[in-house]
């Protein structure tokens, strides 16, 4: 399999989820952009592992702590995300910080 | 063209198609459900690369509890008059833009640096492979993630709490 | 009266101290500098002083005009509440006159010069409660003072072409660089001795105090104009152009301002014209290039104008009014008055044996022979000078019997005669009208030719007097003065009033674009902060990743 392949599909979820990241008003939804492009990042990790054949399996593991940072950050930002709608009764980052 | 590289690129397909729906839906829950294709599928990528340990995972952490937990959220911060349109911010041109400047320079990168190269297929992620690596080569980084998870965990219980007092 | 003796004392000391200084130059035709404080490298302004005949004389009448006035004054303004602060303008009047006449640095002659305008300001607004007196006062001062800058730009200009401020070097030094010179002088005597077309400040300085008037229009701030060119007269002589102006000046302004006297309803205001148009007479034959003529005139013009004027002033004190429908039949009442103002009349009017008929006898033949072409003027313009005196000297008869018979004759009407202290002077200033005819030049001729036409104007008007009973003249246009005026209230005004938009305009569209245009490059490069400042976390973001993107493809570019 051409290791492209994993590459350039990547590389369309990064830019999808960096649209994501900048173009949702809805603060939860940024989020969901942010792992979107860790899951690009995961699969360039997997992509190279594979082609490498690294004895040590760093790819995967490094895959492995992402997707647990990934949770923990979500964990996080959901936290936030609440508690800056209970302050403001409202998750468009586009209205937080204005009018306070 | 095997098929291997064929079932791959219809996950590929899959995703991408599920994940600019997933960014651009205007109903949110959908996003949210969109998402999960879009996870699903770079999961069904990751076993057609025989890493099948971290598909796995991958379903486990993002299908079953990140994303439920974003759908708890979403249902959480509801908002009352929240009109379709208003879904994405004026900044949304901008994005687009940088989006596509992103995808295209990265794929533009790859494609310079690896064209021609192959993945060989053979198998390299069992989970008692990387069971093996985790816990031998890789056992301080997993200690120290455990550490970062229970800070977050705190962190989030600390701001949770903050929040509700005020 | 014990009140007014220091301000007599004070001008008497003045007089006979100018008179000591004064008589004995009278026959010197060159004249003595004398430097009293010389000019440095620093400050090129020298005190000097240069007092030759022509100067002499004009002294002469100032102070001897002064000293009358001020005695008059002290029975006619003697009980002002003001009388102190009139007294001490006065004599300031007299040195600043002075200081005009004697200077022989144009900055001194500057400063007298001013003084002069500053003093005729504060004395004809000295009934300051008076509308009248206000206004008149301040457009004597305004206009006056505009017409100095030409004095101002003048002198300047001198200091430029020869180097020095000293009237003699630069007489001794030739005519150079004149017409500018002459024009600009010429701007400036115009003004200060009320001449077509700045002539309208003279009628209307008339609310202030009668014999204020008669020290103005006789013996300094209207003679200071005449004694101003007589002085520089080889510079103007060396410049057609500045002589045909002032020709031409002459020529309008005399007639004008005869045939407004004859037109007032006012005795005052008559006598302010008529100071006009005798004027003129001198600067016509200055532009004819006789000094002594001019100078003749303006010695002898000075006595019977005081004359007339304090002699109005003894009729307004008797009568309460300068106005000529309030006189009328004073001959038996005012005798002496009457008697004096009748020589005064006559001098005006060019009658045989007064001052005046000799002076202007021998302007009139300075004028015959500038038609000649043996002066600067153009013959044409010597010989359309001269009938325009001639016709002056008719409309002059005309308007002084006319003021004579009105004031003095009809109904006759009981009232008392002025005080001794005002008597005084008219009587002097009447003696002298006589006494400076004597020894003046004469010439049969001219003298004949104007002693008809005087005779004609007295003739027409005591006929008309005999036929009609009275002598009202009916022409609204030339009561109101032709509307001369108006040009000045309408025009000046919007023009002011245009410079001042333009001003405005200019601050505005011009000065203030500097400090609108920064500011609005402020707001605009705050605007453009303010999108990286935007509290939006997205917008930071795409900032973030703009520049990411940026660097990146720079760093794949440039390496």
């Amino acid at each position: 399999m051409p290791l492209l392949y994993p590459l350039v599909l990547a590389a369309a979820l990064f830019g999808i989820g960096l649209y994501g990241v900048l173009a949702r008003r809805n603060a939860v939804l940024m989020l969901l952009g942010v792992e979107l492009m860790l899951n690009a990042a995961n699969l360039n990790l997997v992509a190279f592992d594979a082609w490498f054949g690294d004895k040590m399996h760093s790819g995967q593991v490094l895959t492995l702590f992402t997707i647990a940072l990934a949770a923990a950050e979500i964990g996080l930002g959901l936290a936030i995300i609440l508690t800056l709608f209970r302050a403001l009764r409202t998750v468009d980052v586009d209205q937080v910080g204005v009018d306070r | 063209m095997n098929v291997t590289e064929a079932v791959f690129l219809l996950f590929a397909i899959v995703a991408v198609v599920s994940a600019l729906l997933a960014m651009t839906s205007h109903q949110l829950v959908h996003s949210a459900l969109w998402l999960v294709v879009t996870l699903g599928s770079v999961a069904g990528c990751f076993v057609v690369m025989t890493a099948e340990f971290v598909a796995w995972v991958q379903v486990l952490v993002y299908v079953g509890s990140v994303v439920v937990l974003v759908i708890f959220a979403l249902m959480m911060t509801r908002q009352p008059a929240a009109g379709p349109s208003a879904e994405v911010t004026g900044n949304r041109w901008a994005a687009g833009a940088l989006g596509i400047v992103a995808a295209v320079g990265l794929g533009a990168t790859v494609t310079a640096g690896f064209r021609g190269e192959r993945i060989k297929g053979q198998r390299i992620g069992t989970a008692r492979s990387i069971g093996d690596a985790l816990f031998h080569d890789w056992v301080l980084g997993f200690e120290i993630l455990s550490v970062v998870l229970l800070a977050a965990l705190i962190g989030a219980i600390v701001i949770s709490r903050s929040g509700s007092e005020h | 009266m014990r009140r007014h003796w220091p301000y007599v004392a004070l001008t008497a000391v003045l007089s006979v101290a100018a008179a000591a200084w004064a008589i004995p130059q009278l026959d010197d035709d060159h004249g003595t500098t004398h430097v009293w404080v010389r000019g440095d490298a620093l400050l090129g302004v020298s005190l000097a002083t240069h007092v030759d005949g022509l100067a002499a004389q004009v002294m002469l009448l100032a102070v001897g005009v002064g000293l009358l006035v001020q005695i008059y004054s002290t029975a006619y303004l003697g009980h002002h509440p003001r009388y102190r602060s009139y007294a001490l303008i006065i004599v300031l009047f007299l040195i600043a006159m002075l200081t005009v006449v004697v200077a022989d640095d144009f900055f001194v002659l500057l400063v007298g010069w001013e003084v002069m305008g500053l003093c005729s300001y504060l004395l004809i607004g000295h009934e300051w409660q008076t509308t009248e007196a206000r206004s008149g006062a301040a457009k004597a001062f305004l206009m006056t003072r505009i017409a100095d800058l030409g004095l101002l730009v003048g002198i300047l200009v001198i200091g430029q072409t020869y180097g020095t401020y000293r009237i003699s070097e630069v007489l001794a030094a030739g005519p150079k660089n004149s017409t500018a010179i002459a024009l600009l002088l010429l701007i400036a005597v115009v003004g200060k001795s009320a001449q077509f077309p700045l002539h309208t400040w003279l009628p209307d300085a008339m609310p202030g105090p009668t014999p204020i008037t008669a020290l103005i229009h006789a013996a300094t701030m209207v003679a200071a104009g005449v004694y101003l060119i007589a002085r520089l007269l080889p510079i103007f002589e060396a410049s057609e152009l500045a002589m045909t102006l002032l020709a031409i000046i002459a020529a309008i302004t005399m007639l004008l301002g005869a045939l407004f006297a004859l037109a007032q309803t006012d005795l005052k205001r008559a006598l302010a014209w008529s100071t006009v148009s005798q004027l003129a007479f001198m600067f016509a034959a200055l532009a004819a290039g006789d000094r002594d003529a001019a100078t003749n005139h303006l010695l002898s013009h000075g006595a019977f104008k005081a004359l007339l004027f304090l002699g109005c002033g003894c009729l307004m004190h008797a009568v309460g009014s300068s106005s000529l429908s309030a006189m009328g039949g004073l001959r038996r009442s005012m005798p002496v008055t009457f008697g004096a103002m009748t020589i005064g009349f006559a001098a005006l009017a060019g009658v045989v044996p007064t001052a005046g008929f000799f002076s202007k006898d021998g302007v009139l033949e300075a004028l015959h022979h500038a038609a000649d072409g043996s002066g600067v003027l153009p013959d044409v313009l010597g010989e359309i000078v001269f009938y325009v005196a001639l016709a002056t000297s008719l409309v002059t008869a005309a308007y002084a019997t006319r003021l004579w018979l009105v004031a003095f004759f009809g109904d006759a009407k009981e009232h008392d005669e002025a005080p001794q202290a005002m008597i005084g002077p008219v009587v002097a200033l009447a003696a002298a009208s006589l006494v400076l005819s004597i020894g003046q030049p004469f010439h049969f001729g001219i003298g004949l030719l104007s002693t008809i036409i005087a005779a004609a104007g007295i003739g027409m008007v005591v006929w008309a007097w005999r036929a009609q009973g009275n002598l009202d003249i009916d022409a609204p246009l030339l009561a109101r003065e032709l509307d001369l005026d108006a040009p000045y209230a309408r025009w000046l005004p919007a023009l002011v009033g245009s410079a001042a938009r333009l001003v405005v305009a200019v601050d505005r569209d011009g000065v203030d674009v500097y400090p609108r245009s920064s500011a609005t490059i402020a707001q605009f490069a705050s605007r453009g902060l303010d999108l990286l400042q935007s509290r939006n976390v997205q917008r930071y973001a795409t900032v973030i990743a703009a520049g990411v993107a940026l660097l990146t493809a720079a760093a794949v570019i440039w390496t």
